[in-house]
């Protein structure tokens, strides 16, 4: 792919551009979205229920769990249709079709990186000391992105032959949503049944990168290999699976 | 190296005619069609030499297509050997990179590197393609979703033809503008010509193919009829269909 670097740039930027340009608040839709998301959520949970959660307001606990788990909803949806929305593309000319996928996940990072902005003034005002800890987020977030990468992959491919991948996959979305960590803390959950988490690599991303940011705490090398090792043989999976389907994805489509 | 050698080339693919689980679920239940083989190109042996000219005819469905897109590489032999050297420009669903919402420049960047341009390279040819499409500075600046068909096609041709082809494939290129605009086509196909580019050319106009090519190759259901002289391959066809 890295002879392609061109056309990844230029792909992603379509992506990011076409976006922005369509609406008059443009890129700012991109932080105003899940503020407002972030805001509704807050809202009705700091009412209804009251969570333990870390030490700080809820609304911050609550970002920190919704902006990458919107990094991972939006570029799921996205690139499952990227296929299907690229058909007279990739009946004209080739190039390695992983790179749609690619770049499509890739923009909705920079959307990820744009909305961290605000949480970043957030735990500012709140006096909550980062540092290095900061840097600690990265190679987490690269297992989250190659993670993101791997399911796009194998959704894309499947959704070019049977389309109903996309709608069962908006649905398994909304359930996938509520048995992650993001709107409550884990520990609602009596300890023997914790382990469930385990199974489910969102959970991971967001307890660690809550773990990091709002208690100074390190990952356990553990899961972080474990989870490392898990990511890698999924994507490994998705692109044999991938790569086997796109020779047949132009007389597919 | 020969740019385009077909060594007993078939291509087979399947028309899914349901693209859901619920529509696959009734054919089943009705123990309908679930897919069709469909046997596009049948043993199909040909070489094309650099800077050959060459036409192909043949009824709608005959392959001609998915001879192209083979050559594209955009799909796979079933069986077969396929080479093909060179760069490969096709003049084929024109404009399918463009993005409606970006603006005129933007799309000749992005399509230039989907065509397997550089950057530079696109920076250095872009005031040739901006010249060629005859679009002015208003409308390049301004997002194609407000041009006009006309100067889509215009600009998604310029690009095209300016991505320093080897092998340029051409699918009825008189679609594309107004007769003035024609008419400039036809000449830059024989500046490639005269340049010693190979051209492939799918038309349903025999007057095109006869100007153009002095090699035809006739397609019928997905075999080659006829191989050779254009002036008899075209009467070939004509009688025949």
């Amino acid at each position: 792919m890295i002879p392609y670097w061109h056309l990844i740039k230029h792909i992603t930027t379509r992506e990011i551009k076409a976006r922005y340009k369509q609406s008059f608040l443009g890129l700012f839709w991109i932080i105003l979205n899940p503020l407002f998301q972030m805001l509704i959520l807050s809202f009705v949970f700091s009412h209804v229920v009251r969570f333990e959660t870390l030490g700080v307001p809820y609304s911050v606990f609550l970002f920190v769990g919704l902006l990458p788990w919107i990094f991972f909803e939006t570029s799921i949806s996205a690139s499952t249709n990227a296929l299907v929305e690229n058909a007279s593309l990739i009946k004209q000319v080739y190039f390695p079709r992983e790179i749609l996928i690619f770049s499509t996940v890739f923009a909705k990072m920079f959307d990820f990186f744009l909305a961290s902005a605000i949480l970043f003034i957030f735990l500012f005002v709140l006096n909550i000391d980062m540092r290095v800890m900061v840097f600690v987020i990265i190679p987490i977030l690269l297992i989250q992105f190659l993670f993101t990468f791997g399911l796009s992959l194998l959704l894309s491919s499947l959704n070019l032959f049977y389309r109903d991948v996309q709608f069962l996959f908006t649905l398994v979305l909304k359930l996938w949503f509520y048995v992650t960590p993001i709107i409550y803390p884990i520990d609602i959950f009596p300890a023997n049944l914790r382990w469930l988490f385990a199974l489910n690599p969102m959970a991971y991303f967001i307890q660690t990168y809550r773990g990091i940011l709002l208690e100074q705490q390190l990952p356990q090398f553990s899961s972080f290999v474990g989870n490392l090792i898990g990511t890698l043989i999924l994507l490994f999976i998705s692109y044999t699976i991938f790569k086997k389907l796109e020779s047949s994805f132009a007389d597919a489509v | 190296m020969t740019p385009i050698v077909f060594d007993k080339v078939d291509k087979e693919y399947f028309i899914h005619y349901q693209k859901t689980l619920k529509e696959l679920a009734q054919a089943i239940l009705n123990r309908g069609k679930i897919r069709e083989k469909i046997h596009a190109l049948k043993n199909i042996s040909l070489t094309i030499n650099k800077g050959e000219t060459i036409g192909i005819i043949g009824r709608n469905g005959a392959g001609k297509s998915t001879m192209l897109k083979l050559i594209a590489g955009v799909s796979q032999p079933t069986r077969g050997e396929l080479s093909v050297n060179g760069r490969v420009s096709p003049l084929i669903e024109l404009g399918s990179g463009f993005h409606p919402e970006l603006t005129g420049r933007e799309n000749i960047f992005l399509n230039g590197v989907i065509l397997g341009l550089t950057e530079k390279e696109v920076k250095d040819s872009y005031k040739e393609i901006v010249t060629f499409s005859e679009l002015n500075d208003t409308f390049i600046h301004m997002p194609v979703k407000q041009y006009s068909s006309g100067m889509f096609m215009r600009l998604a041709f310029s690009v095209a033809i300016h991505s320093k082809p080897e092998i340029l494939l051409v699918d009825e290129i008189l679609a594309v503008g107004d007769t003035n605009f024609q008419e400039k086509c036809l000449r830059k196909m024989e500046e490639f010509k005269k340049k010693g580019i190979t051209i492939i050319f799918v038309s349903h106009s025999m007057q095109m193919i006869q100007h153009f090519c002095p090699r035809v190759v006739y397609l019928k259901n997905g075999e080659v009829q006829y191989d050779g002289e254009t002036k008899k391959g075209v009467e070939l066809y004509s009688k025949e269909s």
